[in-house]
């Protein structure tokens, strides 16, 4: 799916893409992406399988990062993250849970979250990236991968990231882990937003010069898209876990 | 090998071996307040606590493991009872939904401020301490065997069962190694079975744990026991890595004359499976009074 939006000056062209683990249901999938084209503001974030109520706290966490209008300093995201924890725990108050819910439950939940908020009303596009656990955010040029973070190589994804707890005892011992920068793009940079596997995988074929993002999202509508990212779930070539992608390109408006 | 994801179309079993001889009624050397049967109903029934919650997703438990529980001592079968006493292997999420008793108790943990907070814990029981009879270790391999190979039958691909084998003693009935090779040698398209077999001692004597070689195994049991375990695969490494445990590159599943401390390393080791992170069920505090 995709959309457009411009400012004076800067063309916005989004396009995002959200399957689930091979075998499983839409409605098993963990990822979310939230996005607002006219606050230039956008998130992916994963839920900890492992964790209780993953799915909702994934959700609550893109959406309402969305739709907030701060966070992106260690502090607003520290208060903002306990305020969503918060109202999280209290959704599970008069709940009749089973003993190994109510165990998994007295854990919280678990999520990775990457967001950034664009300026376009300057000469210049400015990002502003957050990030905590294993979702990533990308910055190409020209092909060329600029930036990643909070993940710079493939071999560093592994299977007990930080991740943004909901529990608040969590909170000092994960707060360590957030990733914050800044940056501008140029006409016809990419960005992008990917949960884990599918951040590896970009970051795989990026190493290898083996990728160019303009070509694989040019050359291919969503179906095609989709089959493409199954096979390579399928042969091997990308962890088969859920995915979500979402691609921003920045593109200078052209007069006259 | 042993890399596929388990899922609840491909999923894994696991089976806890122990033994309930009468040996097990001793108590470990230096504690004589604790019988060993009792310690290891403990950390058999923390091990299926800890499988039920990593396959719970908020309030459905999803069977990504299957899972046998067999004693063997003066009979040889299923340690489960009631509800699940009709079958030797249990989906997990029957396993969850069956305890024999789910006690309360509090649990002390950080309140992340530098103090502690006393938080409400729930522990279910679904074995009971047993010791009795001789130890018929040929027998129960044979069962074991028998499990499996039906198992497999329905599960040929994914990640291959896993044999964790408790044990105080010497088999009763013969030496377990050819049987225990007929285990090694069954497995799926993603490796053998793995067979881990942990020997405790009442006596105080020097421990080997995860070796590489029989070199410094005291006699013909121990050097029997080591060739009847795998070695330990790379995610299982690194989960003993992850607990300070110091294993190498061809590491057996071994451990001979272990503490409290090397059973309940065993355990959270030997279900580590995909590389996940062990669960650390047991308390720091408690951990090191029993190193």
């Amino acid at each position: 799916m995709s959309s457009v939006k411009q400012s004076a000056i800067w063309n916005l062209e989004t396009r995002h893409l959200l399957l689930p683990k091979l075998g499983h249901e839409a409605s098993e999938c963990e990822d979310f992406i939230a996005f607002d084209t006219q606050t230039g503001r956008f998130a992916v974030t994963d839920g900890a399988t492992e964790a209780f109520d993953a799915r909702n706290w994934a959700r609550r966490l893109a959406q309402h990062w969305v739709e907030n209008e701060s966070a992106l300093t260690p502090e607003e995201f520290r208060e903002w993250v306990a305020a969503e924890g918060r109202e999280l725990h209290e959704s599970w108050s008069g709940l009749s849970l089973s003993w190994y819910s109510e165990e998994k439950a007295r854990t919280g939940s678990f999520a990775a979250l990457a967001g950034i908020e664009l300026n376009l009303e300057s000469d210049s596009a400015l990002w502003k990236a957050i990030a905590l656990g294993d979702t990533c955010f990308l910055h190409y040029r020209d092909g060329n991968l600029l930036k990643s973070l909070p993940v710079s190589r493939s071999e560093s994804f592994n299977s007990a990231p930080v991740l943004v707890a909901s529990d608040a005892s969590m909170h000092e011992a994960s707060m360590g882990s957030v990733v914050i920068d800044s940056g501008s793009c140029n006409d016809g940079d990419i960005l992008l937003l990917l949960s884990d596997a599918m951040a590896c995988w970009f970051l795989e074929r990026s190493e290898r010069n083996d990728l160019d993002p303009n070509c694989l999202f040019k050359t291919k509508g969503d179906e095609e898209l989709k089959q493409f990212f199954n096979d390579e779930r399928l042969a091997g070539r990308m962890r088969n876990d859920d995915l979500a992608m979402l691609r921003i390109e920045i593109a200078q408006r052209r007069v006259g | 090998m042993y890399s596929a994801q388990i899922t609840r179309a491909n999923p894994t079993c696991i089976v806890l071996l122990i033994d309930q001889s009468g040996s097990m009624a001793d108590p470990f050397s230096g504690d004589s307040s604790r019988k060993k049967s009792d310690f290891v109903a403990e950390v058999v029934n923390h091990t299926l606590h800890d499988l039920v919650i990593r396959c719970t997703k908020t309030e459905e438990v999803r069977n990504y493991y299957h899972v046998a529980v067999i004693g063997y001592g003066r009979h040889v079968g299923t340690c489960f009872s009631a509800e699940l006493g009709a079958r030797q292997m249990v989906p997990i999420a029957q396993v969850a939904d069956y305890p024999l008793q789910v006690k309360s108790s509090y649990k002390r943990v950080s309140d992340g401020a530098g103090g502690w907070v006393e938080i409400p814990v729930r522990y279910p029981v679904w074995i009971h301490p047993a010791s009795d009879g001789k130890t018929p270790m040929c027998e129960a391999l044979t069962r074991v065997k028998e499990i499996l190979e039906r198992w497999l039958l329905d599960h040929p691909k994914g990640f291959p069962p896993t044999v964790l084998h408790l044990t105080d003693g010497e088999s009763s009935d013969g030496d377990p190694n050819e049987i225990g090779q007929q285990i090694m040698s069954l497995g799926t398209d993603d490796g053998s079975v793995l067979l881990f077999n942990c020997h405790i001692s009442t006596r105080r004597a020097a421990k080997a744990e995860y070796p590489i070689d029989e070199r410094a195994l005291p006699d013909g049991f121990a050097r029997s026991l080591f060739q009847m375990s795998s070695r330990l695969p790379a995610n299982f490494l690194s989960a003993a890595a992850q607990l300070g445990v110091n294993v190498m590159e061809g590491s057996r599943g071994f451990v001979f004359n272990g503490d409290p401390s090397s059973i309940v390393q065993f355990y959270e080791i030997g279900t580590s499976l995909t590389g996940m992170t062990p669960y650390r069920w047991m308390d720091d505090d408690r951990r090191s009074e029993l190193a």
